[in-house]
């Protein structure tokens, strides 16, 4: 039989042994920690500006860890917050999800540390700097890269078109589909189409074909802006949101693009089953790698309405660097991320990852023209990133983006509503969130 | 033996109860009274979460979705299984081998299940429109079309779990005793009959297992549109659990999706109590 004195005192064994088990470290003895995103490139560059650090600063312990594995690294931040197990400094923060986190105070005022507004303004414009501003008039992320949302042409097939050439309207891209789009093995479906963009109706999805061509054609205007009030609303509500659908409906009703998944296939590009596709510089290094003999490509902006004028935006897709409150040495953690932010980090950057600093005249400042003339097929996201939104300023923006999501299946993938409708019904939508939102606070 | 030694060797047990049943069901209704996103400090909104679900289109659809696939499902699942079990009822080449084989699908993971699936289904390069065209019908879009997804979906699930059906079914005829079948046969039944009068009612608690095994793995519906459709097309394939899911984790409205499932778990309850009622009578 079991003897009950041993039990209670096996019991109270373990459970000491638990507790002791959670205790943490002391302070003092505490190294700061950066989590940088887990592809190589980005890991090669955490790991020499660490290494770095550590030799000019020895006395400022600091390590770098790639973010945990997970289904996506906004995951892994959000577990991290709740069970306060959050970095110290965090690079690869979608800009979309910072109000969120600001709201819920777990990210340090960056605008409250020395030598934060010197740096903010030599490197961004004020364009940018209001776009990354909090509704509470703070600044918690450091605006870093950025890869821009352009149009990516098989040269070959589309020099080939009769007077379809790019840069594009809407009406040249249609007539590049008109002619291009096609039946090639005869069994009764199109199997060759102009282009391809994500079908699914994810919110995300969006990002990368509704949101840059909406930016495009209306000068990058916003999505939810304040009203007279000062509360916010649905902005999108215009001739450029409709005319976007009207656009990207007419691609899938006309059959220009293909409306099953490709996804799961050898990259339709590569394999030209398709034309063009949208999408971002982390494309050139992939092609590169995996491009036929004789293939080529070309990028240019995303096509615009036929009366557009002036400069054509696109979505940056930013991602930039937080510092969480759980930080026991925010001023030297700044100084750590201004030696990844500076002219040598940034360019350190562009080569390591082939990504590009959320900075002011990256295609014309000299330190850069050596990168870029070694990489030719940057170029054009280069110049492109002097015209690049990131994402409005909204707690809720994830919510707003799938509101548009779902109206864009409606409308654009199945033709069961107007691009009127579907935009209004949208906009509609997005003022009782935001209303109810403002109920809720 | 001490008093409070059954309690000390109980209180594992009692303590991941409290931990992982009884808190999350207590936090659970509490949180359906709050606007919660993780993060920020739960704020009390009264019966704003339970008017929002009345309101709430998508969730509707989710649940009219969810009971489409059953409608499709829980009857082609027992039909298909009570036929493959009186088929190996019988005496028959290989019986062993085609249980097993009908068994199969129950054990291997539904997420490579669906995957498999997803690109049979495929609208350009699936077997299954492979086929149609070889034989010059047109193709179609099993996933992509709003008219057709759902139903595709049904069908992958009963081909996943018709094997433990039919092995409960099996288990249920084995049961019935031979004189029926006998006396039955002295009296001339047809085949027809002796299965309507004899077979049926006997196997009427296997049947009532079946209906309320798969009603209840039907409304848990949630791993085959997550992969294979992500809800699409149109939303038509949205059930209610993923739903639930989607506003927990996608959109952080904890509160929200608290109050979501609590309405959901009473929909449940109605339509088992329903149905029960309704095969009572029936069989």
């Amino acid at each position: 039989m079991i003897n009950a004195w041993w039990l209670s005192r096996l019991f109270i064994c373990v459970f000491g042994m638990l507790l002791a088990g959670c205790t943490q470290k002391p302070l003092a003895d505490r190294s700061l920690t950066f989590w940088c995103s887990n592809n190589a490139g980005e890991i090669a560059f955490a790991k020499e500006f660490v290494q770095q650090w550590q030799q000019l600063r020895p006395n400022k312990p600091l390590r770098y860890q790639p973010i945990p594995e997970g289904q996506s690294s906004e995951e892994i931040i959000l577990a991290s917050v709740v069970g306060k197990t959050t970095p110290d400094i965090y690079a690869n923060m979608w800009q979309g999800s910072v109000e969120m986190y600001a709201k819920a105070g777990v990210l340090i005022p960056l605008d409250t540390l020395k030598g934060f507004w010197e740096f903010i303004t030599a490197r961004c414009d004020s364009a940018v700097i209001r776009e990354i501003t909090s509704s509470d008039g703070h600044i918690y992320q450091v605006p870093w890269k950025v890869n821009p949302i352009m149009l990516v042409c098989n040269t070959h097939t589309i020099s080939a078109l009769n007077g379809a050439k790019p840069p594009y309207t809407y009406a040249g891209y249609l007539d590049a589909g008109r002619q291009l789009s096609r039946d090639a093995n005869g069994d009764g479906y199109v199997d060759q189409w102009l282009g391809y963009t994500e079908v699914k109706a994810i919110w995300y999805e969006r990002l990368f074909n509704f949101y840059p061509l909406y930016l495009a054609a209306s000068n990058g205007a916003p999505l939810i802006a304040p009203d007279a009030t000062g509360d916010l609303h649905a902005a999108f509500n215009n001739r450029y949101a409709v005319d976007v659908f009207r656009f990207l409906q007419t691609l899938y009703k006309a059959n220009y693009f293909a409306r099953e998944r490709l996804s799961a296939t050898r990259d339709p590009f590569l394999a030209q089953r398709i034309s063009t596709q949208f999408t971002g510089p982390w494309t050139v290094g992939f092609l590169e790698k995996f491009k036929d003999a004789g293939f080529d490509y070309d990028t240019y902006a995303m096509p615009v309405p036929n009366d557009h004028r002036g400069p054509v935006y696109t979505y940056g897709d930013p991602k930039n660097i937080v510092l969480f409150n759980t930080c026991r040495d925010p001023q030297a953690a700044w100084e750590f991320v201004k030696t990844l932010v500076d002219k040598p980090g940034d360019r350190r950057l562009m080569e390591l990852t082939g990504q590009f600093p959320r900075r002011k005249n990256v295609d014309t400042d000299s330190y850069f023209a050596s990168f870029l003339s070694k990489n030719p097929r940057l170029l054009p996201f280069a110049r492109q990133t002097r015209y690049i939104k990131g994402v409005d300023n909204c707690e809720v923006i994830v919510d707003v983006f799938d509101i548009i999501s779902q109206e864009y299946e409606a409308c654009v993938l199945f033709n069961k509503k107007t691009p009127e409708a579907a935009i209004r019904d949208a906009a509609r939508a997005v003022d009782v969130l935001l209303t109810s939102e403002r109920a809720n606070e | 033996m001490k008093k409070w030694m059954p309690y000390l060797l109980v209180s594992p047990y009692i303590l991941h109860f409290a931990v992982f049943v009884a808190f999350p069901v207590v936090f659970s209704v509490i949180l359906t009274f709050h606007s919660w996103n993780i993060i920020s400090p739960m704020r009390y909104v009264g019966l704003a979460n339970y008017e929002h679900v009345l309101k709430d289109r998508l969730f509707w659809q989710a649940v009219w979705n969810t009971l489409r696939f059953l409608l499709v499902h829980i009857p082609l699942q027992i039909v298909l299984a009570l036929l493959l079990a009186e088929l190996l009822n019988r005496t028959i080449t290989g019986a062993a081998f085609f249980r097993a084989a009908f068994f199969l699908p129950v054990i291997v993971s539904g997420v490579v299940v669906t995957i498999l699936w997803q690109q049979l289904l495929s609208f350009n390069s699936g077997i299954l429109n492979r086929m149609l065209t070889a034989i010059a019908l047109p193709r179609v879009a099993w996933l992509d079309d709003p008219a057709i997804a759902m139903y595709s979906i049904a069908a992958m699930a009963t081909w996943k779990n018709v094997g433990l059906y039919v092995i409960l079914f099996l288990v249920g005829l084995q049961s019935v005793p031979m004189q029926y079948y006998e006396a039955a046969d002295i009296e001339g039944a047809s085949s027809w009959q002796k299965f309507r009068y004899i077979t049926l009612p006997m196997i009427n608690p296997t049947i009532f297992t079946v209906v309320v095994l798969s009603t209840i793995s039907g409304f848990s519906l949630f791993v085959e549109p997550y992969i294979m459709t992500q809800g699409g097309p149109m939303n038509t394939t949205l059930s209610a659990v993923m739903y639930i899911y989607r506003q927990a984790f996608q959109y952080y409205h904890m509160g929200y999706s608290a109050t979501l499932g609590f309405c959901f778990a009473l929909i449940i309850l109605f339509v088992v109590i329903i149905q029960r009622r309704y095969v009572e009578q029936e069989l």
